[in-house]
């Protein structure tokens, strides 16, 4: 069995439009690729001389391409990227918006099992095609669209909506406007970090606690239940490239310094928002099967939250995030507003979350953000964060999810 | 950092003045005192304040007052910004006052888009001269973050590089120093470029005039909007203000692209101002039924006619490469192509490299500053990130030898391109298809 190496590659910015661009897919895989492989060390030439041993095959992860472009067999047509790729194995994976996790975990064991020596990851999305009611409906798609998502206008916010209410119920002794106030705060948290991310989509923006914490109005109006939109992330069009290799790869260039897979955890919850609800009532937990995914990832990788310096999690609304805080294991559940009061998930705190922005910050593509926080962790575990880099962080872990919790994905990427 | 608790916009019922006010109240979370002519006016614009930064939380910071209350309300400031009509005896009037009732500890500055800022600075008492500066921003500032900052022969050292971390800082501008120089030097590398293809729009009026120009350097060249265009909605007085003052008071090689042709100058005589009018260099007619027909400003006959869609076949085949991403291959057509529309599109890009160089020498401090103006003040492909993008198909000083040889005998140009460097802008951001995808 290989290690599983991390070499580096690329994300587009997440504020372009691409449509407004009057580009389309082929554009910016061309672009992202190009910028992944010189990102990573990696040449055309490169590919095209791996290819005739065998040694190298593309990773695909996108959500639904067939209702935002037209275009499925997405994982063939990077032929149209670059002829080197011609003949090398590709295909497209798709878990709604873990994606690029799916396509993260295959790259990684087909790695890890000696099979290829050099694994393409390319995450992508373009939603700006269509204005945001219908791309809210195509998203639907991610929840059990029958039931949670056809004729409902805008089905995410409301089901993140529902888990905001479902926290305070599971958890009684929480206050509300402790709940809510945390929730803005994580906002802010995610909006300021973006300021220092050049490739962040919101990163000219302008948030405050004020504005996040004071729903209902016309600048900040209720999208689901109680959340506002201070209180989403937006769509963006966008994508991310990371470049894993085996250890074979790295003694025969000589490459130094990379960071390794250390651990993943992949779980799969109740489909229906009403059955995964149903099935935490035995855990202290409102999303046990995320917390398990954690605990998974920990396990391989022989670590605790203690050895974790950085988080990137997957918040695609503030309860999503705040839920995340003790799936990692940085509060007790239930208390998860300790840590936003006290600091620690703060960009000078210590457990940073989101350096990059997050979701809400840096903006989310949803077929390209599994692999825009796997490059977010490279990126922070070498030093090569730039103005958003945190101090000395040694070891970073990353929640990716689909739908609502549904899929649960998280690695933890860290130095050897 | 400085502390900036309070502060003052004169003039805040303006477009410039409302929105930086937005910005003053959201980034720099201060108390803004909005002060306008007229206080019920200034207490209407507070919604559209509010909505520029897409923020009702900032609605609390926003003070409307008027012109009686000025002295109280500059008193109490932290900074004061003049953001007043863009005429000298109105603006050092302004200062006057200011000068008499800030604090000592006061800092304050004007948003003038051109005018001397020494002059304005001369009308302040002695010891508050080195507390004034030239903030000139770009509409609109939410999204245009571009801030240019002229110090004077009096300014403080130190204050000018306190006020510029908190213009970067805290309320997140890009900030670039000028020298007080008419119009800085946004304005004099875009207007120049504006102008020239307002005079070639004159020059090739047998060909379509305005709207052929258009089509030759529309988006497909870097930047959102046509040239053209973009003088119609910044509007042509406006316009002719700035290209005048340049006229006036600068001479360089270019000085004759400076020149507001005629037929532009009979337009704003007119009242044909562009966008603000209605009517301009282009005109949108609109149906009762909700249709419309947009028409352009035939220069030979005087007449508004409809919008000619050109077809040249390099800016086609550029489109369709942007389209795909073959930036390279869409820059291989630009060069090679020696149509008479393919040379005149090339020559604008080249010359609005060596114009950039060579205002920044004049107007700036550092090479890089003409990349910042014009990515973050006019949203185009900055001149440094153009001439990056050239390079991947042919060497530029070769290609301005031989395709700009008049400009050759003015400038040194070789002097000028020994000090471009690679760019902190992408210019594939800038290049856009203007296609419609799917």
């Amino acid at each position: 069995m290989s290690k599983v190496y991390v070499l580096g590659g690329a994300q587009t910015d997440f504020e372009r439009n691409w449509t407004k661009e009057g580009k389309g897919m082929i554009a910016v895989l061309k672009e992202a690729v190009e910028d992944g492989l010189e990102g990573a060390g990696l040449t055309f030439d490169d590919v095209k001389e791996l290819n005739k041993d065998n040694r190298v095959a593309c990773f695909v992860g996108n959500f639904i391409a067939e209702k935002y472009v037209d275009q499925g067999h997405l994982g063939a047509f990077l032929t149209e990227v670059n002829p080197v790729f011609y003949g090398v194995p590709s295909a497209r994976y798709e878990a709604a918006c873990a994606s690029s996790s799916v396509a993260i975990d295959a790259a990684a064991t087909k790695i890890r099992a000696d099979e290829y020596d050099v694994a393409i990851v390319v995450g992508w999305e373009l939603m700006k095609t269509v204005e945001s009611r219908v791309g809210g409906d195509y998203l639907g798609r991610a929840a059990y669209y029958e039931k949670e998502g056809k004729g409902i206008d805008l089905p995410f916010p409301k089901l993140f909506g529902k888990l905001a209410d479902e926290t305070l119920k599971k958890y009684p002794e929480l206050d509300e406007k402790r709940f809510m106030d945390a929730l803005a705060k994580i906002s802010v948290i995610n909006y300021s970090n973006a300021k220092r991310n050049p490739l962040a989509q919101t990163r000219k923006w302008f948030m405050s606690y004020d504005q996040a914490s004071t729903r209902n109005t016309e600048t900040n109006p209720l999208v689901g239940g109680r959340l506002g939109v201070s209180d989403c992330s937006q769509v963006t069009d966008g994508a991310a490239v990371v470049v894993l290799c085996s250890e074979k790869y790295i003694e025969e260039r000589k490459i130094e310094e990379k960071p390794i897979i250390k651990g993943y955890g992949h779980r799969t919850a109740p489909m229906l928002f009403e059955k995964k609800m149903a099935d935490n009532a035995e855990s202290e937990y409102i999303l046990p099967w995320t917390r398990q995914a954690c605990l998974d990832a920990y396990k391989r990788a022989g670590l605790t939250v203690d050895d974790i310096d950085v988080f990137e999690t997957h918040d695609c609304f503030t309860s999503s995030e705040y839920a995340a805080i003790s799936a990692f294991g940085l509060t007790e559940p239930g208390k998860e507003y300790e840590a936003v009061e006290n600091g620690m998930i703060a960009f000078d705190g210590s457990k940073p979350i989101n350096p990059s922005g997050g979701l809400i910050g840096c903006g989310h593509p949803v077929g390209a953000s599994g692999a825009r926080m796997l490059l977010d962790l490279y990126k922070q575990v070498t030093g090569a964060a730039g103005e958003y880099q945190v101090k000395n962080a040694r070891n970073g872990m990353m929640l990716n999810i689909g739908g609502s919790a549904t899929t649960n994905y998280v690695f933890i990427v860290g130095k050897e | 950092m400085m502390n900036i608790n309070i502060v003052t916009v004169i003039g805040a019922t303006g477009t410039m003045g409302a929105n930086i006010s937005g910005i003053f109240a959201s980034f720099g979370d201060a108390k803004v005192y909005c002060v306008g002519r007229d206080i019920e006016k200034v207490k209407k614009t507070i919604p559209r304040i509010v909505k520029s930064v897409k923020a009702d939380a900032i609605t609390k910071n926003l003070i409307p007052a008027d012109f009686s209350m000025l002295e109280e309300c500059v008193s109490q400031s932290d900074l004061i910004f003049e953001s007043s009509k863009e005429d000298i005896t109105i603006k050092t009037e302004l200062a006057c006052r200011v000068g008499k009732a800030m604090k000592p500890t006061a800092i304050s500055g004007t948003g003038s888009s051109g005018l001397s800022i020494t002059t304005i600075a001369e009308c302040y008492p002695e010891e508050l001269r080195s507390r004034f500066f030239g903030i000139h921003m770009f509409n609109p500032p939410y999204t245009l973050q571009l801030c240019e900052m002229t110090p004077t022969k009096y300014s403080d050292t130190e204050l000018k590089v306190e006020l510029e971390n908190y213009l970067r800082d805290v309320l997140h501008r890009t900030v670039v120093e000028v020298k007080d120089s008419p119009a800085f030097l946004g304005n004099r590398i875009g207007f120049q470029f504006i102008n020239e293809a307002l005079q070639y729009a004159e020059k090739y009026r047998d060909n379509g005039g305005i709207d052929y120009i258009d089509a030759l350097l529309g988006s497909f060249t870097g930047r959102t909007m046509a040239p053209l265009v973009t003088a119609d909605f910044v509007g042509l007085d406006v316009h002719k203000a700035i290209v005048d003052n340049i006229y006036e008071n600068t001479d360089d090689y270019a000085h004759d692209t400076f020149v507001m042709p005629s037929f532009a100058t009979n337009l704003v005589e007119e009242g044909k101002l562009g966008r603000k009018s209605g009517v301009g260099l282009y005109q949108r007619i609109k149906y009762e039924n909700g249709l419309s027909r947009q028409t352009v400003y035939d220069i030979n006959t005087g007449l508004y006619r409809d919008v000619i869609p050109y077809v040249f076949p390099f800016a086609d085949k550029m489109k369709r490469r942007i389209a795909e991403g073959d930036y390279i291959k869409a820059f291989e057509r630009l060069v090679n192509n020696q149509s008479q529309e393919a040379q005149i599109c090339l020559s604008f890009l080249l010359k609005y490299i060596v114009y950039s160089l060579f205002a920044t020498e004049e107007v700036g401090y550092d090479i890089t500053a003409a990349d910042d103006v014009m990515a973050t003040g006019f949203n185009w492909c900055p001149p440094l990130a153009m001439y990056q993008a050239l390079s991947t198909v042919a060497d530029i000083r070769e290609l301005i030898k031989t395709r700009l040889p008049e400009i050759c005998q003015k400038v040194d140009v070789d002097r000028l391109l020994v000090d471009v460097k690679p760019s902190k802008y992408d210019y594939r951001i800038y290049f856009k298809s203007g296609r419609k995808i799917g």
